[in-house]
């Protein structure tokens, strides 16, 4: 076979193959000897940063649990290599408290040049390098670091940019949500949930105002959008807001987002009135509100919305006639024999189970 | 044409198809790779974040169930255990003949209710619906047996409330953070209409009340052989489709759907033997055909742990379905072939299929008989011959390698290096058989889809993994 193998005289076809196997060949081996490497620095790295991450936990614990400030606390060596094991600890650490416990954390990032290390790897071409400089220069709310995070967050890549407008609100947050509330509506690309987060960060007070601005000046989609984020705008300002764009428009976005946020007694008659509106999901809102809201009048409004089309349109008005307090069971039951439309009736029935179910 | 040209254009062909094919794979290696990478960078950060959930959607989980009295109780509970702020679960009784419907009544205090249920997508007659007692997100619907995994399903998106639906097999076993990764690319991006996780196999793992307690390699043949092709299937033959909007698979194990455009395809078809991949095929098909800008996307975290078949009988049935419902599903949806608008599904992906795996088998076959035919008959010296088959064996070797590669670069799921080792010799030794094998099964597939064979319940013999506990 060897023999065979150097041979000068083959065809092309026996060339290419061997060309082939020895590629194929060498090409295994290569991966199979990376992989290998790979495991072996996963099982050495992981000993490592286990005892690392250790010894800096009881350091960063003593941090929080300290009643005066953290300068008398022994810092360890840390090398270059072990930066970012060090700084998602130390995020870890701050993410979990608050208060005098935070200031203390804050401070031992300090000592420990933090912000010069992260303000370095905000260079950095690894993206998951940049992204835990940004959240700790957030969490050291480092103000040097401002106006570099603040052109972070038009960043075209999407967790960069989110995780750079989080960082801006803990840093300075007035500034922060005068920039940020407005582009909102235009970065349709920044996951809903970290966008609450930093709503929720900024804090009611200080998010209304802009909010409401926003919501106000911005065209019906983004309206529909910044809805979604109304719910964490002080009570006082989103009723008013609510009550404004429930009567204003005709949107049938906007009307869906506004009336999941009624919370009180809104402008019912205008809210009664959107049960004929053209679009099925707007009436199911608004069934949906009246069942709460509604007074004897809107029953018959609500018993018609039970031949409706669509079937989520009838289930919402028939909960919501299960649900209105001035009807008593014999009341209800007088109101399910007088339905000839099986339709109606079978709505109707599930509705008075799930109540009796509850 | 003479007997040695003959030989030589053999030769060329099935060099040509061997090396068209590896090439492809490793290219969708290198994507997958890079899509891994990507993903991997802003995973952490996603996770520890994902306390603030109360924009997440809402998923309801259907579960479709025909004779699974043995370990229905405990996939239910393990399911409602799930980590997400807002589910429900929809168990369909697919008409069973054994007791699954008294046991999920006995267990979760299910009571008939007057469910005004309505038939968007087309099923067997619904015999009634529950509700449990026990748990308020927890509902039966009771069937008649509609001959298909593809019509219980129908009846359960039919049943379901919530703006994505998640069907999961009866028998899977589910991370509990499972609903929280996939509905991640949906919060990412609104046009998002489907996603697909990675599934692995739960044979040799420990499981206890339903849930994955520890992670190990099964120590039978057969299932070993299925992690390694798991690990190709999943980390690129997936992850290799998905960057570029072009996954043509959603596995039936574990998907989520917008539940709207499911609906509006007109859901699973009952008729289709692989109505996993039907399915998908369908909506890549409607959303090109209106226009409308979407993505059907992987997620290349493990969610979903299923039992794989222990036994050749077993085996070969699901290998014959798999490939039988490939043709179909491609034949279904051929007007997406080539088609202008189809972008990379029809231009790529599709045509992948058809040569690659669908007629793989076929060429697979042929390659070996013929290199055999010229060996015996003299027309080809056996070095030469051996050359051939081991060029086959390589390349299968190398994919394997890669695919062990990309898990070690990425999820790490079998940290002893003993289990690695392992790995690495099943890469090896499934190329002596094994894979022969499975190529003639798949060949029959193909044969039985274009004698238009029918669809049916497929029931696989289960290791203990997920029987309810007395």
């Amino acid at each position: 076979m060897l023999e065979w193998l150097f041979r000068s005289d083959f065809d092309g076809v026996t060339t290419a193959a061997i060309w082939s196997i020895a590629a194929v060949f060498v090409t295994t081996i290569t991966l199979f000897v990376y992989t290998l490497g790979l495991r072996w620095v996963t099982i050495v790295g992981a000993r490592r940063r286990t005892q690392f991450v250790a010894h800096w936990r009881g350091v960063f614990a003593a941090a929080t649990l300290s009643e005066e400030d953290a300068s008398s606390i022994a810092l360890p060596h840390f090398g270059r290599k072990q930066r970012s094991d060090l700084l998602e600890e130390w995020n870890r650490a701050r993410a979990a408290v608050d208060g005098a416990a935070a200031e203390n954390l804050i401070f031992l990032g300090e000592r420990l040049a933090l912000p010069a290390i992260t303000t370095d790897m905000l260079g950095s071409r690894r993206l998951k390098s940049r992204i835990l400089a940004i959240q700790t220069l957030g969490n050291l709310r480092d103000l040097p670091s401002q106006p570099a995070i603040r052109e972070l967050v038009t960043h075209d890549n999407t967790a960069l940019s989110i995780t750079a407008a989080i960082a801006l609100v803990q840093i300075c947050p007035d500034q922060a949500v005068q920039l940020l509330i407005p582009m909102i509506e235009k970065r349709s690309d920044w996951p809903r949930n970290r966008v609450s987060i930093f709503l929720h960060i900024a804090g009611s007070e200080r998010i209304s105002e802009p909010m409401y601005r926003a919501i106000r000046s911005a065209d019906n989609q983004g309206k529909s959008l910044l809805l979604k984020f109304a719910c964490q705008v002080e009570t006082n300002v989103l009723d008013a807001l609510v009550e404004d764009l429930i009567r204003e428009s005709n949107d049938a976005g906007v009307l869906n987002a506004a009336l999941k946020l009624v919370s009180g007694h809104s402008d019912v008659p205008r809210i009664a009135a959107l049960i004929r509106h053209k679009t099925w999901f707007v009436r199911v809102q608004a069934a949906r509100v009246l069942g709460r809201v509604g007074q004897p009048e809107h029953l018959a409004l609500l018993e018609s919305m039970l031949h409706d089309d669509e079937w989520w349109v009838r289930y919402r008005a028939a909960q919501a006639i299960a649900s209105l307090p001035f009807l008593g069971p014999n009341k209800l039951r007088q109101l399910q024999n007088r339905q000839s439309d099986p339709f109606a009736a079978d709505i109707l029935q599930q509705a008075y189970a799930e109540v009796g179910l509850a | 044409m003479t007997a040695e040209q003959i030989v030589n254009s053999g030769q060329w062909v099935f060099l040509a198809y061997f090396v068209g094919i590896n090439t492809g794979y490793l290219l969708q290696n290198i994507v997958a790779a890079h899509g891994i990478r990507k993903y991997l960078q802003t995973a952490d950060q996603f996770e520890a974040e994902s306390v603030f959930s109360a924009l997440d959607i809402p998923i309801s989980l259907v579960i479709p169930a025909y004779n699974e009295s043995a370990s229905i109780v405990t996939s239910v509970k393990a399911m409602l255990q799930l980590e997400y702020p807002a589910f429900e679960l929809v168990v369909v009784n697919d008409g069973s003949t054994d007791n699954t419907l008294e046991k999920l009544i006995e267990e979760f205090g299910m009571r008939r209710f007057p469910e005004a249920y309505r038939a968007r997508v087309p099923c067997a007659a619904v015999r009634g619906v529950y509700r449990s007692m026990h748990f308020s997100n927890l509902r039966v619907v009771d069937k008649e047996n509609g001959g298909s995994k593809a019509d219980a399903s129908n009846a359960g998106i039919n049943a379901c409330r919530y703006p994505l639906v998640c069907v999961v097999d009866a028998d899977s076993i589910l991370q509990p953070d499972s609903l929280r990764r996939v509905v991640r690319p949906f919060l990412e991006d609104p046009t998002t209409v489907a996603v697909g996780g990675t599934v692995r196999i739960a044979n040799g793992c420990t499981v206890r009340r339903g849930f994955l307690e520890k992670i190990g390699l099964p120590t039978s043949f057969l299932p070993l052989v299925q992690v390694v092709e798991y690990l190709r299937a999943f980390l690129f033959g997936r992850m290799g489709w998905s960057p570029i909007n072009a996954l043509l698979i959603i596995s039936g194990a574990f998907g989520v759907f917008h539940k709207e455009t499911l609906v509006e395809v007109g859901g699973y078809n009952p008729q289709a033997v692989g109505e996993d991949m039907e399915l998908v095929l369908r909506m890549h098909r409607l959303m090109k055909e209106k226009r409308r800008p979407y993505r059907i996307t992987f997620v290349p975290d493990p969610v979903c742990w299923t039992d794989a078949p222990a036994s050749l009988y077993d085996l070969k049935g699901q290998r014959v379905r798999w490939q039988h419902g490939l043709g179909q599903a491609l034949f279904l949806n051929r007007s997406l072939m080539f088609n202008p608008r189809g972008g990379t599904v029809s231009w790529v992906s599709i045509p992948f299929y058809l040569v690659f795996e669908l007629m793989g088998p076929v060429i697979e076959v042929a390659g070996y008989l013929f290199i055999l035919t010229c060996a015996i008959m003299g027309w080809l010296a056996w070095p030469e011959s051996l050359l051939f088959l081991a060029l086959a064996i390589g390349l299968g070797v190398l994919l394997s390698t890669s695919a062990i590669m990309l898990e070690e670069l990425s999820f790490h799921m079998y940290p002893r290096t003993r289990d690695l080792m392992l790995l690495y010799f099943i890469a090896i030794i499934e190329n002596f058989g094994f894979r022969q094998l499975t190529a003639i099964w798949r060949l029959q597939g193909l044969f039985r889809w274009l004698r238009g064979g029918k669809h049916e319940w497929q029931t696989i013999s289960r290791s203990a993994n997920l029987a309810d506990e007395s």
